[in-house]
């Protein structure tokens, strides 16, 4: 009984150090019982009915709960990590605050408005406009590099020497590639992929570290440069809304700690609540400028951020979303000699369609390309679910993940170049605008159907298969290239370089939409299939069975195509391939997020929890400080635990020692503020002297947002640790409280429509007995898979 | 390019306004009876007779030289007579009422206007204006890059045929000569390599009959097949080094530690501990 009693107390000194449990138990211990027997007694029997003492390995309320092992293999997607901190979007009612309305009154309301919506014009501009540069750059390296190849193929292809222009063309991309990719991988490992999954755990709550960084912008614009130069199949889609994301971080904050600049405007706005609103209108400016979607980009930050409908954002929001799509469309008109036509609306043009006129009975057929959608993206999701485990487990230093990148840049040449070679499907020249016709074995006067697809940028290549007229491609070499494409943009993803999947789903899904088309004709062949209607459909229902993202991707879709009247046949294909691909696994950005092990909280709270308790969700030893407390306590507390909000209590009534009490709430106070109060050494030696704390106000705590120094980059000298700060004036004295009884559904719709860091969990008489943060909900998480459903709890790691 | 032709036709319509006041000695095979009485707008009348006349004759043209494609080369009279003729019309000014008024744009069939679109957008399509020099905007002459162009395809077809009446598989050997010095010549013509927006419809076509002929008729392409053996083997082995590096990463890649899991801190868990003390 003793050995179990060790473990347990153990688990518990662990939980609260980053440290090994190894070799400092006997000093946490000897920690905590310091910290016990000054103001910590925790056992104090209280009438909890269900105190039962079945083991704790045993989940109680029928939750799969697995024999937490010690080690856990990484690449599980059934564990948090502890890392991860949460935003404040909750706003710290203190003296300070109040003071500060109180001094600047209605007219710094209305100024702090007029500025929000001034920095929402510029994040609308400047997203636009890093979309530009980043689309020229695209297109005018592409167009040297395929120029170049062509020279280059038509003159060795009569010398019986093809493998000298097959050899430039590897090596062009593994050198382009080698570039972004040494980037990522050295300079900032943030910016590898979409980043669309860390943009929406930004927007969850999440504070991913250096997502929103003026660095990882850098990386990220050059990165997709290089990647879709470098021939990679990946979009720049995906990249455009994490730069949008950035760009609005970085100048709602008017400073950038990258290059220690302060411009000493908008000090107001630095807190997590403005910069996640911020943000939010960011990534939706990036999806506009992205897909010429304005409504979309909206949405997008709607359905993937924003916890409640915020009617005010969505407003600016919106306002901004169209500024970026009209820079954006008056710079590259520009750009194209059409000055005033704005034609291009955003960085993916799918050609403007015609609307298709359908019957009652295709919809069937909509639908049954909405599960082979599903089923491809399910597939799709799978591969790049193992890859992407591979990768975690065996490709951990950077160099090798830049190797791995050069390499699959130099496959994708590879069967770009043998398709082209193998497959002879010649055609007309002049038929359609061809930027580089490729003569290859074909007769004089035609062209090689395939060549033209590798040799363009993906985007082009999807306008082609969407406009392109019925047997424009021979059926066998679509096949061909479904079969590869599909594979080397799923083994793209998760790479070391930043691309997107958008666009190689898209080009994916237009050819096998196609492939269907020309099936449909072949077996009725008196009527008239119209290709395009087909292969949009197949490219929404790819990409919906991928993302499966629901009203943004439609919306998009349709505002892409210019084409409200196609929306009925894009709805019905997205919904049945989401369902389809949520029967075998989940989406492709909840995949990484998971393997990220972050701490995402879902729309919904579990389902059949309400026999959860908040006295079970909580973490219960709760380490409180005292409304005047002192700094030694405070600076020691401080180092022992990772904790990031302290409940501050009343001091007890009585010094005694053995009755053990929980304290009575006064307020929360968080370590950012008591770093900063520290830092300014706002304390006094004598408890009973008066405060004189006049100079302090809010812009002290906003000066050092949002990266505030450790505790042990502070030096406090031993006889500042016994002075006293009072905490009162800093602290959010009503912070949002549950009773310990409050069940699990309850406390999640709390948590999470406020956007809560800390929930702190009281008993009857207001007394604080438990904390629930953001991990401690997270971890209930809901299955739903192969027609079966449950709840599990996951395991925690601060090693992730 | 396409700007340049529109600047090129307003230039055209511009120098022929110039000369609206061309005689006309068309015969008038017909007159509209409505009009007949009205002895001031006869001389419109006259107009559109003969413009139907030339509307009809560069119609037949065209349908006549369809194939192969030669009507921008033999329909060039038809066609400044049809042009010439309908800005007469349009500019046409009689007691201070111009035929333009009386003849287009009255009615919802608008045939006059109709008919001269349809007809001139076959010559539109085909990019025969092209095929001409207009320095002299009343008599266009063939350009000399289509003369030297047809110089060069007679050449080669010449040719041809030549060797086809003595022997066939000879033509690809004998002909090559000039057939690239055709295809090279033909490339020049346009910006974009494949002509398909710039280059006039007659030279288009020749080019693409010739090529067809060549590469299948006569097979004179198949010399660009080889099996490239170097070229498979670099496939090949660039192909398998991904699976190489995979394996090798697989199985001799460091072994790491695995992280540990956190224990974490709950209340039935203190519940429990404090127990054990009691016992303890």
């Amino acid at each position: 009984m003793s050995q179990s009693s060790n473990s347990i107390a153990d688990g518990t000194a662990s939980s609260i150090s980053n440290v090994e449990t190894t070799s400092d138990t006997a000093q946490l211990l000897s920690h905590e019982e310091v910290a016990s027997t000054s103001n910590h007694q925790f056992n104090k029997p209280i009438n909890f009915e269900d105190s039962d003492d079945d083991d704790e390995i045993h989940g109680s309320h029928g939750i799969r709960r697995r024999q937490p092992p010690q080690k856990i293999e990484p690449g599980s997607l059934n564990i948090l990590s502890a890392k991860y901190e949460s935003l404040d979007y909750d706003t710290c009612e203190n003296h300070l605050l109040l003071d500060e309305e109180r001094k600047r009154g209605y007219p710094f309301f209305v100024w702090k408005d007029i500025a929000r919506w001034f920095i929402i014009l510029l994040i609308g501009i400047v997203t636009a406009l890093i979309a530009f540069i980043i689309d020229i750059c695209i297109e005018e390296f592409s167009k040297i590099k395929y120029r170049e190849l062509k020279k280059s193929v038509d003159k060795y292809v009569l010398l019986d020497r093809l493998y000298i222009p097959y050899l430039l063309w590897v090596l062009s991309n593994i050198c382009i590639v080698f570039i972004g990719s040494m980037l990522v991988a050295y300079v900032e490992p943030v910016a590898a992929g979409s980043g669309i999954p860390q943009v929406k755990c930004y927007l969850n709550g999440v504070k991913v570290p250096r997502v929103v960084r003026i660095k990882t912008l850098l990386v990220k614009a050059v990165g997709v440069i290089t990647a879709v130069v470098g021939g990679l199949a990946g979009g720049k889609e995906g990249p455009m809304i994490h730069s949008g994301a950035v760009v609005a971080a970085g100048i709602s904050q008017g400073k950038s700690t990258t290059f220690n600049k302060d411009f000493k405007i908008f000090q107001y706005f630095r807190e997590d609540h403005e910069k996640r609103d911020f943000v939010s209108a960011g990534a939706a400016a990036g999806v506009s400028a992205a897909f010429g979607a304005p409504i979309g980009g909206v949405l997008f930050s709607l359905e993937e951020g924003t916890s409640f409908w915020n009617q005010a954002l969505t407003w600016r929001t919106f306002f901004g979303t169209v500024v970026s799509t009209f820079t954006l469309n008056c710079a590259l008109s520009a750009y194209h000699g059409r000055a005033g036509e704005l034609s291009y609306p955003g960085l993916l043009n799918l050609g403007k369609m015609d609307p298709f006129p359908f019957q009652f009975y295709e919809l069937p057929v909509f639908m049954f390309f909405g599960m082979v959608g599903g089923m491809l993206g399910a597939l799709w999701n799978f591969i790049n679910y193992k890859l992407a485990v591979f990768r975690i487990r065996y490709i951990g230093t950077p160099w090798l993940r830049v190797v791995e990148a050069c390499l699959v840049a130099a496959a994708s040449a590879t069967c770009g170049f043998l398709m082209m070679f193998l497959l002879n499907d010649c055609r007309p020249l002049g038929e359609d605008p061809t930027k580089v016709p490729l003569q290859l074995f074909c007769a004089d006067g035609e062209y090689n159907a395939l060549a033209a697809i590798w040799f363009q940028t993906p985007e082009a290549s999807v306008r082609s298969f969407l406009h392109d007229p019925m047997g424009s491609y021979k059926p066998w070499s679509i096949l061909v290239f479904v079969v590869c494409y599909f594979l080397l943009s799923t083994w793209t993803f998760g790479l070391s370089v930043s691309s997107g999947l958008f666009i190689p789903n898209l080009l994916t899904g237009a050819a096998w939409g196609r492939l269907l088309a020309i099936l449909i004709q072949y077996m009725l062949p008196s009527n008239t299939i119209n290709p395009a209607k087909y292969a949009l459909v197949g490219a929404a229902a790819q990409l919906g069975g991928v993302v499966r993202m629901t009203i943004s991707l439609t919306v998009i879709i349709i505002e892409t195509t210019g084409q409200i009247s196609n929306a009925l046949p894009i709805i019905i294909t997205l919904v049945v391939a989401k369902w389809t691909g949520d029967f075998f696994n989940e989406g492709i950005y909840d995949i990484h997020i998971q393997l990220a092990a972050v701490p995402l909280l879902p729309w919904e709270p579990p389902p059949l929890a309400h026999n959860i308790y908040a006295s079970e969700v909580m973490s219960h030893p709760v380490f409180t400080l005292r409304t005047v407390e002192n700094v030694g306590h405070i600076v020691e507390l401080l180092k022992l635990v990772s904790y990031n909000g302290f409940p501050v209590v009343d001091p007890p009534l009585a010094d005694v020692v053995e009755i053990t009490t929980y304290k009575r709430l006064r307020g929360v106070i968080l370590r950012s503020q008591l770093i900063v109060l520290l830092q300014n050494k706002i304390y006094n030696e004598n408890a009973n002297t008066t405060w004189s704390n006049l100079n302090v106000d809010m812009n002290m705590f906003r000066s050092e947002y949002p990266r505030y120094p450790s505790i042990d980059q502070l030096e406090i000298a031993d006889w500042e640790k016994t002075c006293t700060m009072d905490l009162r004036p800093f602290m959010n004295p009503s912070p949002y409280t549950l009773p310990h009884r409050a069940s699990l559904p309850r406390l999640f719709r709390l948590f999470r429509a406020l956007g809560l860091r800390h929930l702190p969990i009281v008993n009857d008489v207001n007394e604080v007995v438990g904390m629930v943060t953001r991990k401690d909900i997270a971890r209930y998480r809901v299955w739903r898979h192969r027609g079966h459903m449950g709840m599990e709890e996951l395991i925690l790691s601060s090693e992730i | 390019m396409n700007g340049f032709y529109l600047a090129l036709f307003f230039i055209l319509q511009y120098s022929m306004k110039l000369k609206a006041d061309i005689p006309n000695n068309n015969p008038q095979n017909w007159d509209p009876p409505y009009l007949s009485k009205d002895p001031e707008p006869m001389n419109c009348t006259t107009i559109v007779n003969a413009f139907a006349q030339y509307a009809s004759d560069l119609t037949r043209c065209s349908i006549m030289y369809a194939r192969p494609i030669t009507l921008c080369e033999n329909c060039i009279k038809e066609y400044m007579n049809f042009h010439t003729k309908y800005q007469e019309l349009l500019t046409t000014v009689v007691n201070g009422t111009s035929c333009k008024s009386m003849f287009i744009s009255q009615d919802r069939l608008d045939a006059v206007l109709e008919y001269h679109d349809n007809i001139l957008s076959i010559w539109d399509k085909g990019h025969c204006n092209a095929c001409y020099d207009w320095s002299n905007p009343a008599a266009p002459t063939l350009s000399n890059q289509t003369v030297h162009f047809n110089t060069l395809y007679k050449e080669t077809n010449n040719c041809i045929q030549k060797y086809t009446a003595e022997n066939k598989s000879e033509v690809c050997n004998k002909c090559m000569q000039e057939y690239l010095q055709l295809d090279d010549y033909y490339k020049t013509l346009s910006e974009d390599a494949v002509g398909v927006d710039s280059i006039c419809m007659d030279v288009f076509d020749s080019m693409n009959a010739t090529r067809s002929t060549w590469s299948k008729t006569y097979n004179c392409c198949k010399l660009r097949r080889s099996p490239e053996i170097i070229f498979l083997c670099c496939a090949a082995i660039i192909s398998a080094l991904p699976l190489f590096y995979y394996i090798m990463l697989r199985y001799c890649g460091p072994i790491r530690d695995f992280p540990n899991v956190l224990k974490q801190s709950r209340f039935k868990q203190t519940i429990l501990r404090s127990i054990n003390r009691r016992i303890n």
